[in-house]
This record gives structure tokens, sequence and C-alpha cells, in this order.
């Protein structure tokens, strides 16, 4: 890979990442999307729909993942770390390593014979560990690019894909390869990670295989998810009986996750919609603190699920454990009464809240807030400018938020990058960026 | 020699030598190979003629059901195993071709 210049360099290709670099694509910007995962896409490409409208979710994420990747004036790097970052006269000068794919990106059709004769079966990330695919494979079947990626950890050099390949793509001497970039501005887009399953102890998260992370419902909703349809995963039974659990991994000290996460109400209450659609006969409660729908038309999405017989319980879980069935029996303080009292159900979702994804923060020397998230000095006046003028945050590597709001602060952060070079193309410096008072 | 049979054999030599480099992983994923062959020889004999449930394929070959649930989804994913109905709450599981033939 040759060094080459562009005027902004997008990090992270989920949805608010890809908006960010269409929008200043579109603008006329030369723009370069890097991510460390194989495709872009994100979480959202991982959903079944979305609230508050159940449109399908890979319906509205797959067009976007085609524009960047047929976009003039955006360069996309996958399969990409970002290695160091020094800033330049004229911006940033960022090394950036193209991780072995062990396939040549460019004689790859995406035909997936590579896949087919593979004999290696190893858990598949993007269904959360609970389906299958092959130590060599195309991640998944709208994964933007459509090309093989090798995983060499888990290959017993066979070379059954390299004999198999058509066009002669696989390449088991691939090396890692640095370039650099250099780039007028930055925009962080990193995104999230869920709070760790087995992080409340006595939820048995992690431990109980009936107790699972709320993107693992994503999967079992979606159609081309590990069971194609709900099965627990403990021994494949269609549950009867499901149970959320509110608050599972935010607003909890002992977590050091004090804050709300916002969107684990909304996507409880979209599951069990789904879930009901799915699973007619299906019970389904949800164990909350208290309801948080703040969104346009999510109150009534709330309503909704109520009258569609969704059992809201108002209640602070303390503990989770097992019967001899591996049932999860459900140990809660209702807040109406006092009572303790214990629920069988044959699936709990925990409710994980988010967390910043590792990684970049450290590299672009940004401070971090309070929350570990990016910290925004002026977040009312400037919601997208980090302490580093010439770097830009937006999505939920700048806190939690939904879709509607990840979209609208990368616009937010694309805009505040389009003017930013251009006030730097007349010449003009940038005001530096002045620390607004928090009040607790 | 043909063209052919000297991009063989340097072919079968580059890649013992990255065995050699890559002998650690090469070793572990070669057990985990013979794992995954051992698991799908077994529960695919189990439904080559009735279909069964993961508890009943489970209970069968020894294995705890989350496990050959994994199997089971992986399969089915590459068309190894078919969907066959219902037995109360668990789906059924086929050995595929011979539900084909
Ligand atoms: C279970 C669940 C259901 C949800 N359902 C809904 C819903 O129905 N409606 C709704 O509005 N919202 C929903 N959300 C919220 C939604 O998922 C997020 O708002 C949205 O995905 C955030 O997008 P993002 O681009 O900020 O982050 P991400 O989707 O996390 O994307 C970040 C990208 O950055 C890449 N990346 C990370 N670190 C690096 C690095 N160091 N270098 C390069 N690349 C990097 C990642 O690979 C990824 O591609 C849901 C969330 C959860 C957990």
């Amino acid at each position: 890979m040759e060094n080459f210049n562009v005027d902004t360099l997008v990090i992270g290709g989920g949805i608010a990442g890809m908006q960010a670099a269409l929008d200043l694509a579109d603008q006329g910007f030369q723009t370069a999307l890097v991510d460390h995962e194989p495709t872009i896409g994100g979480k959202m490409i991982t959903l079944s729909k979305v609230f508050p409208t159940l449109d399908c979710c890979s319906c509205i994420t797959t067009p976007k993942m085609s524009s960047v990747a047929h976009h003039p004036n955006i360069q996309l790097l996958t399969y990409c770390d970002l290695q160091s970052i020094q800033e330049s006269d004229s911006g940033f000068r960022v090394a950036i390593v193209q991780k072995p794919r062990y396939v040549d990106a460019h004689k790859c059709t995406g035909c997936r014979k590579c896949e087919y004769e593979c004999p290696i079966l190893i858990p598949n990330p993007y269904d959360r560990g609970l389906g299958a695919y092959h130590a060599i494979r195309v991640p998944f079947s709208t994964a933007v690019p459509q090309t093989a990626v090798l995983d060499m950890d888990n290959c017993i050099l066979c070379g059954k894909c390299e004999k198999v390949c058509p066009t002669q793509a696989v390449t088991f001497t691939q090396k890692p390869e640095t370039f650099e970039v250099q780039t007028r501005t930055i925009v962080l887009a990193s995104g999230f990670e869920l709070t760790p399953l087995e992080a409340k102890k006595e939820y048995g998260g992690g431990l109980l295989h009936n107790v699972i992370d709320p993107l693992m419902m994503e999967r079992f909703l979606a159609p081309t998810g590990p069971y194609g349809r709900v099965l627990r995963p403990g021994d494949g039974k269609e549950p009867t009986s499901i149970a959320y659990v509110q608050c599972a991994g935010s607003r909890d000290q002992s977590l050091g996750v004090e804050y709300c996460s916002r969107v684990c109400c909304m996507y409880a209450i979209k599951q069990a919609m789904l879930i009901s659609g799915a699973l007619p006969m299906a019970e389904i409660t949800i164990y909350y603190m208290d309801i948080r729908t703040f969104g346009k038309g999510y109150e009534q999405f709330y309503q909704n699920a109520q009258a569609m017989g969704v059992e809201f319980i108002r209640g602070k879980v303390a503990a989770i454990h097992e019967d001899d069935q591996q049932n999860p029996v459900v140990k809660v303080e209702l807040t109406e009464d006092g009572r303790v009292v214990e629920r069988t159900h044959d699936l709990v979702v925990l409710s994980l809240g988010m967390v910043p994804s590792p990684g970049s923060a450290g590299i672009l020397e940004l401070p971090l807030g309070d929350d570990k998230f990016i910290s925004v000095p002026a977040p009312n006046a400037r919601p997208c400018h980090t302490t580093r003028p010439g770097i830009f945050v937006t999505g939920t590597a700048m806190g939690p938020m939904d879709i509607v709001d990840s979209i609208i602060s990368a616009s937010s952060a694309a805009a505040a990058t389009s003017a930013y070079i251009r006030a730097h193309q007349n010449g003009q410096a940038s005001p530096k960026p002045q620390e607004e008072a928090v009040y607790a | 020699m043909s063209d052919e049979q000297v991009s063989n054999v340097s072919r079968g030599e580059m890649l013992k030598s990255l065995r050699e480099m890559h002998a650690a992983s090469v070793e572990q994923t070669q057990a985990l190979l013979r794992e995954q062959k051992q698991m799908q020889q077994s529960i695919c004999q189990i439904i080559r003629e009735t279909p069964k449930t993961v508890p009943e394929i489970a209970a069968e070959i020894g294995k705890p059901s989350h496990e050959v649930l994994w199997y089971i989804a992986a399969f089915k994913k590459y068309g190894i195993v078919v969907e066959t109905g219902k037995c109360g709450d668990y789906p059924l599981y086929q050995r595929a071709k011979e539900t084909q033939a």
C-alpha cells in the first residue's frame, strides 16, 4: 500500500463513521475510512430491526456500506490498525498497519469457495460466538468489502483453500504492511462495546448458558442469525418465557458505569415486541427500575408493547441462578410492596450498557471524561470538537446514543470538519475550544 | 517435469515451511480439527435415520447440549444438517443428504 494524502481520516466504519465519511465525501473532500475489522457496518449491521420504526436494520445499513465502498472520494481501509499519529504542518501523519488477510484483496471475488472447502470451524464473532464460520471466510453475506480473510491462528495450512480459489487469491505469505496517511483532519467514530456479560457475578452471565446479552438476542431475531430463529443457547429449546433485566450494566457504581446507557430500555422493548411476533405464545417480562423513552415516538412504542401484553415489573433483580432444567430463576425485590420473589424463565437477557471501544483514544492522545468516553470540552457550543484542534469525535465514541442521534452527531461532526478545513484553506485559525462548566 | 509439476513441488515446500513456522498454532488447530471431525461423525451418525432434538443428541453422545447446539448451528449453516420439524419445544434435526435423497 502506497502512502497517500486526504482531507480527512475517519476512524471507525459503524453508522456514525460511515455517515460522517459520506457527508464529507459528498462535499468533495478526499476521505479515508479506516476500520480494524475486515468489514464495515459496526454494531448496526448485526441488529435485527430498529426502534421505533421496526425497519429492517440490514436494509438501512447495507446500502450505506455499499455507498461508502463505491464513493469516488472515499478510500476504504478495512482490517487496518492505527499505529501512531504525529502532528505535522498540514495536519496529521497517521501510520496505519494493514493486517494480513492472507488473501489478495484485488483478486478475491468473494465467491466463498475457500470457505466451503476449509475444514476448521471457529466461533463467529458477528453471532456473538453462538454461530460458527470457517477459518477462511467472508465475514457475512453482506460484508463490505466482500473479501475473504484467513485466521492464521486457526489454520492447519492444508492448502485446500488455495487450491480451490479460482483467482489464485490466497496468499499464505502475506505480511503486515505499514503505510502513512497524511490528513488535515480526523473524525473519531470508534463506537462502543457492551459492558461485559460476566461483570455482575450475581446474574450468572457467562456462566449460565441461558443468560445472554442483548446483541445475542438481536442475532436470534435476525433472519441471518445462528439458529435462524429464537432458541435458547443452553439446549436449543424454543423459549416460552423470556425475561429482561434492565440496568444490568449501567447506573451501577459497583461496575464503574454510573451513567444511563440510554438505549437499553428501548432495545429491550423492541426485542420484546419482535419476540411476540416470532413466538406468539411466549410470555415476556421486563424487570426495570424506571423506563426511559426519551426520543420521538418512543413513549408510544413503550405503550404499544404494554398493549401487546409485555409484562413490566418494577423491581430490583438481586440474583439469578439456574434450576436443574437449565432454567434461569430470577430473584427480584418488587418496588411496589418490597416483597422478594423468585420467578423461573426459559431465557434471561441482561440489558447491558455501553462502554467506549478501547484503543484509539490513547493513540490520538485525547483525554477522557469521567465516563471514560472521549472528552468534549464544550458540549453545548461545539458538540463534536475534542481538545485537539482538527480532531473531531462522533457517535457512541463520545457517549451512549441511539442510531438517530449517531447519525445526527455524524453529520454535525462532518459539518465541523468541513468548516475547519475551509477555514484553514483560507488561512484562518480556528478558535481554541473553551471548556464549559459542567454542573453535576 | 512440467511447469505445473514444478509449481506443485514448490507449493508443497512452501506450505511445509509455513507449517514449521506456525508449528504451535498448527498443532493446536490439528487437535481441534480431530475433535470437530469426531463430533461431526457422532452427530451425523445419530441423526442419519431419525431426526432428533439437541438434548437427545447430547444425551446419546455424552456431550453438553450447548456444545451440540453450536455444532448443529454450524452444520445447518453449511448444509450438513436440516431442521425437519419439532418435538415439543425443541426443533428436530436430521442429516441433510439423507433427507434430500
Ligand atoms: C442490543 C442493542 C440493540 C440496539 N438497537 C437499536 C435500535 O433498534 N435503534 C437504535 O436507534 N439504536 C439501537 N442500538 C444502538 C446502536 O447500536 C448504536 O447507536 C450505533 O450502533 C452506534 O454506532 P457507532 O458508529 O457509534 O458505533 P459502532 O457501531 O460500535 O461502530 C464503531 C466502528 O468502529 C470500529 N472501530 C472501533 N475501534 C476502532 C479502532 N481503534 N480502529 C479502527 N476502527 C475501530 C469498529 O470496528 C466499528 O466498525 C442498539 C444497541 C444495542 C446494544
